[in-house]
């Protein structure tokens, strides 16, 4: 379904990604880690259409998508959250996600009283009411704490009902609590026919949610595998705990 | 302004007399011996005249540069708030019959006042990222002080006491008239004192650190709404001052010429690059040399043509400014906080 | 209805146009002062129509309205790349360039007799539709309150569905917008040309209802006007602009007593309004609150759906 071949993104004279190969299939969990500055983000910048590589391609269904501009990438089935948020501050939840469905066939910019609307605002208090944000619907997002936003977030980018989905950092400055209830959430809530992308620095959630994870590292993968496998990998270990496979500091 | 330009003009009619003048100097026989030395040298008369002009709105361009970089916002009262202090200088002349230094001060002063009076209602009073509404709200202020100048000179129009005598020196083929000598030097001798306000001075740090990152300078202790209170002070000071220097070449004050302080100002800043004052200088004096040009060539109207049709130009094909970063590259700086 | 009351209405429902049109580019995050250009474009070119080609109003409106959002539509794209400050001063220039070019546009034919037609700075006389088809005032500005009736009732039916609300996700943040799948450079262009040919109408009221029109009446006041009304009445609703209008204008009939101080006094209040009420009177928030019962009973019907 997705496929990068050697990707490469420079900002300046840094190498953000480097020649980055990754596959993707329907219905895949893929779970990206490595340490911060790895370019974890600029990849998801980069599937999500926001930014263009340098060299390489992006492939999807069979169809180069890089140089095209972001909004091409949402329509054909990609949706993604942002690390630091991208809510629209004055309107509200409801209206937050409601406005992410006008990609969906059959949805109109215009008309609300039709079937098909009708069924996407239902739909829209199912996501609200899943995630809990029920008794949020109609306060403006600013008005939320972190953890809701996030939700809304998510809330949104399900709305579409996209065929890859990608989260950056779905649990960024959560306590474990909250981080385990969100896990808890996305498991529940993204279908088995949807691909999904996790980008975390929280690796329980990451394994529990994505039975194979790629390594990032100053811009290359270094391991993929299993979460088990790469985690016992040596460069691994030394590149995320700092430590040889003895346990003793490298 | 207007009656400068045809003046201007005029005065280039007088071509054949020129030359026959100077039968022996180099420029002399130079103009003689080529086919387009009379066209070339109306074209280095007009840059020079240009140029000379072109001081006066640097000044202007770096008032708004100043307050734009400080406060990133835009005021709209700036043309009309200096109008205030040429007319106010104009009227001292009327009253007391005083010339030079104290028509230059009170002009100054009133300038200063009139800044105050649109720094705190329009800028300081408004909150934090209220940028559109300070800009409207300077709009509004505008409407008010030129109103007001309505109100107090029905007459619309004074006279204004000159700088120095009005006379033309003449070097070469070339005629400079001193009364716009006299501008470019005042001119760029308070360029050169706010460069050095700019880089030697501990206020002009503060005005580069809270231009640069206002974020940073506050959590470094930069007492940025009383900077900005001294930013516009400066900038309606120079202001000021470049309204006296306009009003003392044209030897009178107008009341429309508010709309073009403002407007000269803000097209000199754009075409130089917002926030950066090397721009501002530049683009005034590439302003001042365009209108020149093109009034020479294309008549009056044909020098607010140029002017607007240069601005608009510049913002389609680079629409930092001249010298603005390359957008791509901020463009890229701001895609990495996503 | 005196003559004099109706005259202060037309002028409310012509600026109205104006002030919507900077309104919708607004929406989108774009601050323009030079709405006037197309008002200019549509006064003259509907004029021209009915004055020198003898086309009936309807037609002149089109062409007006075509000519407005055509304009309008190849300034939106040359800008594309020119974002905040810089595309206001373009808009700018560009609005004087026109005025400067009707400055220069002669374009006169003897018609009856009389010499008619854009006569450069003299002006465009002779737009006598309204006297040739013996339109009274009354009736124009029903014709004027018909359009712009249905020009906000194209802004409340937008609003009604999502494209109001595109709209302004592109005007907050169109990064956001992209990943979401609006295009956003159309979007842009689009409103940009159904602002312009919103500000033609409104331009081909202004002309046949004056009969002359001349380059100086299309200022950059005009345009900083009209980006005021919205500002001041606020963003929250096409309401908002109108609103604005109404103040203005008025204000300036009602504070006849105050003569020559009107624009002090109105500046004054526009500076003092605007530090408490950045957004404008009917901003997001206040419409917001403005029409919570509505939402409340509309978000219990969708949730009964879902039973």
């Amino acid at each position: 379904m997705l496929e990068l071949e050697r990707v490469t993104r420079r900002f300046g004279g840094i190498e953000a990604v480097k020649d980055l190969d990754l596959g993707l299939a329907a219905g895949a969990r893929l779970g990206l880690i490595g340490p911060n500055g790895s370019g974890k983000t600029t990849v998801l910048n980069l599937v999500s259409g926001v930014l263009t590589p340098d060299a390489g391609a992006i492939i999807w269904d069979g169809t180069r998508l890089d140089g095209k501009p972001a909004h091409e990438f949402a329509r054909r089935g990609i949706a993604r959250t942002f690390q630091n948020l991208r809510l629209v501050p004055q309107m509200t939840v409801r209206e937050n996600v409601w406005l992410a469905q006008h990609t969906l066939s059959g949805a109109s910019a215009l008309r609300r009283g039709t079937k098909a609307e009708r069924a996407r605002a239902a739909r829209v208090e199912e996501l609200l009411a899943a995630l809990g944000l029920e008794a949020w619907r109609e306060r403006p997002v600013s008005a939320l704490p972190l953890p809701q936003q996030r939700r809304v977030e998510l809330a949104r980018a399900l709305a579409r009902e996209p065929r890859l989905l990608l989260l950056d950092e779905p649990a960024g400055g959560m306590t474990p609590a909250e981080t385990n209830e969100m896990g808890d959430l996305i498991q529940h809530l993204v279908p088995p026919a949807m691909a999904l992308v996790v980008v975390e620095h929280k690796l329980d959630l990451v394994a529990k949610l994505c039975p194979r994870i790629a390594v990032l590292d100053f811009g290359r993968k270094i391991a993929e595998g299993t979460p088990e496998a790469v985690l016992r990998e040596p460069e691994v270990m030394q590149v995320y705990f700092g430590r040889g496979p003895d346990g003793a500091d490298a | 302004m207007r009656q400068l330009r045809r003046d201007a003009s005029t005065s280039r009619g007088a071509k054949a007399p020129r030359f026959g003048r100077h039968d022996g100097s180099v420029w002399g026989k130079l103009a003689r011996t080529s086919v387009g030395a009379g066209a070339m040298i109306q074209f280095l008369q007009s840059l020079v005249d240009g140029l000379m002009i072109g001081s006066a709105y640097a000044l202007l361009a770096l008032g708004f540069t100043l307050i734009f970089g400080v406060l990133r916002r835009l005021n709209l009262a700036y043309g009309s708030s200096i109008l205030v202090g040429a007319f106010a200088g104009a009227a001292v002349f009327a009253q007391w019959k005083l010339g030079g230094w104290a028509v230059a001060a009170a002009t100054l002063a009133a300038a200063v006042v009139a800044g105050i009076y649109v720094e705190r209602l329009c800028f300081w009073a408004m909150r934090k990222g209220a940028a559109i509404a300070s800009m409207v709200s300077s709009f509004a202020v505008w409407m008010q002080l030129e109103e007001l100048l309505a109100l107090l000179f029905p007459e619309r129009t004074l006279s204004f006491p000159a700088l120095v005598e009005r006379s033309v020196f003449v070097l070469g083929p070339f005629q400079f008239r001193t009364e716009y000598v006299a501008m470019f030097a005042l001119a760029a001798l308070l360029m050169a004192g706010l460069e050095w306000t700019m880089r030697a001075t501990r206020f002009g740090l503060a005005v580069r650190a809270v231009t640069e990152h206002p974020e940073a300078a506050r959590a470094m202790g930069v007492p940025v709404a009383r900077i900005a209170f001294w930013a516009f002070v400066v900038a309606s000071a120079i202001g000021g001052a470049a309204a006296y220097l306009m009003a003392a070449a044209e030897e009178q004050v107008t009341l429309h010429s508010g709309m073009q302080l403002t407007f000269t100002g803000l097209v000199a800043m754009m075409i130089g690059g917002i926030g950066s004052l090397r721009g501002a200088v530049l683009g005034g004096l590439m302003l001042g040399v365009v209108e020149t040009l093109a009034q020479a060539h294309l008549g009056g109207s044909g020098r607010e043509f140029a002017a607007f049709g240069l601005l608009f130009l510049l913002l389609v094909l680079r629409p930092g400014g001249l010298l603005a970063q390359d957008f791509a590259a901020r463009d890229a700086a701001a895609l990495r906080r996503v | 209805m005196d003559d004099y009351l109706l005259s202060v209405l037309a002028n409310i429902g012509m600026f109205s146009f104006l002030a919507l049109s900077a309104y919708l580019l607004l929406l989108t995050g774009e601050i323009s002062f030079g709405q006037q250009a197309f008002f200019a474009i549509g006064a003259y070119a509907s004029g021209v129509a009915t004055a020198l080609w003898g086309l009936p109003f309807v037609l002149a409106l089109v062409i007006g309205a075509v000519a407005g959002g055509a304009a309008a539509g190849i300034v939106g794209l040359l800008t594309l790349r020119t974002r905040g400050l810089y595309f206001a001063m373009a808009t700018l220039a560009f609005a004087e360039l026109v005025r400067l070019g009707l400055q220069q546009w002669i374009y006169v034919r003897a018609i009856g007799g009389e010499p008619v037609g854009p006569n450069g700075v003299d002006g465009f006389r002779g737009i006598r539709y309204v006297f040739e088809h013996s339109i009274a005032q009354r009736e124009f500005l029903a014709i004027i309150a018909g359009l712009l009736a249905l020009v906000l009732a194209a802004f409340a039916i937008a609003e009604r569905g999502r494209l109001g609300s595109l709209l302004r996700l592109v005007g907050a943040d169109p990064l956001l917008a992209e990943t979401q799948g609006v295009n956003v450079k159309a979007v842009k262009v689009a409103a940009a040309a159904g602002a312009g040919a919103i500000a033609a109408v409104g331009g081909c009221l202004f002309a046949h209802l004056n009969t002359y029109i001349e380059p100086r009446n299309f200022d950059i006041m005009l345009g900083v006007h009209s980006l005021a009304y919205g500002l001041i009445g606020g963003l929250g609703t096409a309401f908002g602009p109108i609103l604005g209008v109404l103040i203005d204008v008025g204000l300036l009939e009602s504070v006849r007593v105050f003569q020559g101080y009107r624009m002090i006094v109105f500046g004054g209040l526009v500076a003092l309004l605007l530090v408490f009420m950045p957004r404008g009177i009917l901003d997001e928030v206040r419409v917001r609150w403005l029409a919570a019962p509505w939402r409340r009973r509309r978000g219990s019907m969708a949730r009964h759906a879902r039973a």
